[in-house]
């Protein structure tokens, strides 16, 4: 399955996903979980094991994304009792008051977590924890080896003039905040104005050396196989994909850093109190219920217990990644609400829109 | 006096009453296209000019009776000048395809006699369109590519060693894919133009002394004008509003309107900028149809 990543994921996915209702439309109220949620997580191979051990009816709803999350949960009126935002996102709903905590003791599983997500920043307020961290993933720098040296550890590459026209990237605003971790900006997710024309120019800058922006991690894969590209940034699929097509790639680790993003259960405002909802979350938080998950999307998974459920090259390849290896979790720079989101999309086009 | 006065009275009502018929019957007929218009037209036109003027705040709408968007369409870069592009690569699109169209159209109009392959030249134009767009789309970038069709031509030929990078992933695939697309639309209506043209007319010039091109440049030429701007505005048209050639075999700065329009409302959220890059997008194209409306009824040839 090739996934647009990212805000845009399935932007048409509205579609309403009436979970095995077999017959009986009358739902035992105390046994109904409404969720809106990506496509893949409430996905069947793990949903109905849930829903016959609980008795609870799962009814999930697709969201294609962060926005309609957020906008759907302020409107009220009872709408989901689960959803699984971003961390882009997280926060906003947290300082909004539109989710509540979590009780973590009700959700024992949570404690097998890699400890980068026992208490992430982004679910942090007070003291108290706001979400379930589910699937996450990094946004990986690639290159073929035999073009750039496979020991660069710095995005600077990117930059240097030998490399015209080899390069693609993200089309998306992450391949601004790349940019801005370039020039040392700490406050990648709120960078002033003149930052942001530092960072325009950047990109500008790089323009030379780019052959594409990419628009789907599939889109990616081909420019890398087809040899049209020599390196970018990409999610781990291009990798997985890459490295299954035989294709010389490396995963390189910019001194820099690298974004990162991570999905969460979080409750919304008014449900705590439904009888079904710790039992899901416990369900997600196990090791088996992300092997299965995992296979639905290839995402990482916060469980690394889970490995222990994956099987062939699903295990290798996720070894490969050093998803399970919480050093690699050491140089992310986890993705934040940005404020003035629109602000920086203008400079992403801005600087789409120069001309070379 | 008082019976005359009541069959006159008489005579006004069935006359009215005939009238009202007649009425209810234009009633049944007018309803569907003026709901249509209003539902499909009117009504979304009217959202977009309302979503136009308010702004979104904490991605919630706030109305509002600003002009801040249009404005900013102007003066912000890079939405002027991403439209001036998109109109650019619009207009290359409909020069290209009538250059393409314009001499297949002629053969199809005057030198194919069977009416069999007059159909099947009329079928291979349009049969295209039975495979997506997206489709033909993606086939320009086997075909453009480093690796593609036209790069392992030219180095069997032994033209280059190299493969060719010029060829994909710029405004040149961009035009070239659209060009491919988006051609049937000026074939069909320049052959419908051409199509019209009296053989008697060609036959009458021929008598008098005319030759091969004084017939074309003076006969067919200025009769198929309409044709052609008809076949060039539809082109122009879609390829102004084209968004899936610069995602798919687009390059780094081949980014086009409906693009950001896209980005705005799906990454910005920002729907009020979007509603007013449509509007003003609108606005042209209706100013774009209403010259070239004057421009085809000064140009048309009536017989």
């Amino acid at each position: 399955m090739e996934w647009a990543p990212g805000r845009i994921r399935n932007a048409l996915a509205a579609t309403v996903m009436g979970a095995a209702m077999l017959g009986a439309t009358a739902v035992r109220a105390e046994g109904q979980l409404t969720m809106l949620v990506w496509e893949g997580y409430a996905d069947k191979s793990f949903v109905e094991p849930f829903e016959k051990e609980t008795g609870c009816k799962v009814d999930a709803v697709y969201v294609g994304s962060n926005d309609e999350i957020v906008s759907k949960v302020m409107s009220g009126g009872g709408t989901a009792d689960l959803i699984s935002p971003s961390n882009d996102t997280t926060m906003r709903l947290i300082t909004a008051g539109a989710v509540s905590p979590v009780d973590t003791s009700k959700v024992p599983n949570m404690a097998e977590y890699l400890p980068q997500f026992q208490s992430p920043a982004w679910l942090k307020k007070d003291d108290a924890i706001y979400g379930v961290p589910f699937g996450w993933g990094i946004v990986r720098v690639i290159a073929n080896p035999d073009v750039v040296d496979a020991s660069t550890d710095t995005l600077g590459f990117l930059w240097d003039k030998k490399y015209a026209g080899k390069f693609a990237v993200w089309d998306d605003i992450e391949t601004v905040y790349m940019a801005a971790r370039y020039l040392g900006f700490k406050n990648t997710y709120s960078l002033s104005d003149e930052q942001l024309e530092q960072v325009k120019a950047k990109l500008i800058e790089m323009k030379p050396n780019i052959r594409k922006y990419w628009f789907t991690t599939g889109e990616m894969g081909n420019l890398m196989a087809s040899g049209e590209v020599a390196g970018g940034n990409s999610w781990e699929s291009t990798l997985v994909e890459l490295r299954a097509a035989g294709k010389k790639v490396v995963d390189l680790k910019p001194k820099e850093g690298r974004g990162g993003w991570s999905d969460s259960w979080m409750i919304v405002k008014g449900a705590e109190d439904n009888p079904c909802v710790y039992p899901w979350l416990n369900y997600v938080a196990s090791a088996k219920t992300q092997a299965l998950a995992h296979a639905v999307n290839g995402f990482g998974y916060p469980n690394p217990k889970m490995v222990e459920h994956l099987e062939g090259t699903a295990k290798a390849n996720y070894a490969e990644l050093g998803m399970s290896d919480p050093s690699t979790l050491q140089n992310v720079d986890w993705w934040q609400p940005v404020e003035r989101r629109a602000k920086y999309l203008e400079i992403w086009n801005q600087v789409k829109a120069a001309s070379n | 006096m008082s019976s005359i006065a009541l069959s006159a009275g008489e005579n006004a009502k069935t006359i009215r009453s005939a009238r009202r018929l007649d009425r209810r019957r234009m009633l049944f007929w007018v309803v569907p296209p003026v709901a249509w218009f209003t539902v499909f037209m009117l009504i979304p036109y009217a959202m977009l000019l309302y979503t136009s003027l308010g702004r979104v705040e904490d991605m919630r709408f706030i109305p509002g009776l600003s002009l801040r968007n249009f404005i900013q369409v102007f003066t912000v870069d890079p939405y002027l000048s991403v439209i001036i592009k998109s109109a650019r690569i619009g207009l290359m699109t409909a020069v290209l395809s009538a250059i393409v169209a314009y001499p297949l159209s002629f053969f199809l109009a005057f030198h194919v006699r069977s009416s069999r392959l007059k159909f099947l030249i009329y079928l291979l134009v349009i049969v295209p369109w039975w495979a997506s767009y997206l489709v033909k789309a993606y086939a320009w970038k086997t075909i453009l590519g480093s690796g593609g069709i036209l790069n392992a031509l030219l180095q069997k030929a032994g033209l280059t060693d190299e493969p060719v990078r010029i060829f994909l992933y710029n405004e040149f695939s961009v035009v070239v894919t659209l060009t491919y697309i988006f051609t049937p639309f000026a074939v069909l209506s320049i052959y419908a133009q051409l199509e019209r043209i009296p053989t008697s007319l060609i036959e009458a010039a021929r008598n008098l002394g005319a030759g091969g091109w004084m017939i074309f440049w003076r006969i067919i030429a200025p009769i198929s004008v309409p044709g052609v701007v008809a076949g060039g505005i539809i082109t122009f048209s879609l390829a102004f509003g084209d968004f899936v050639a610069p995602v798919l075999v687009g390059g780094p700065d081949s980014v086009m309107i409906s693009n950001i329009v896209i980005n705005l409302l799906g990454v910005a959220f920002d729907w009020p900028m979007a509603a007013a890059i449509g509007l003003v997008i609108i606005t042209l194209g209706l100013l774009l149809i209403s010259a070239s409306g004057w421009l085809e009824e000064k140009t048309q040839i009536r017989f």
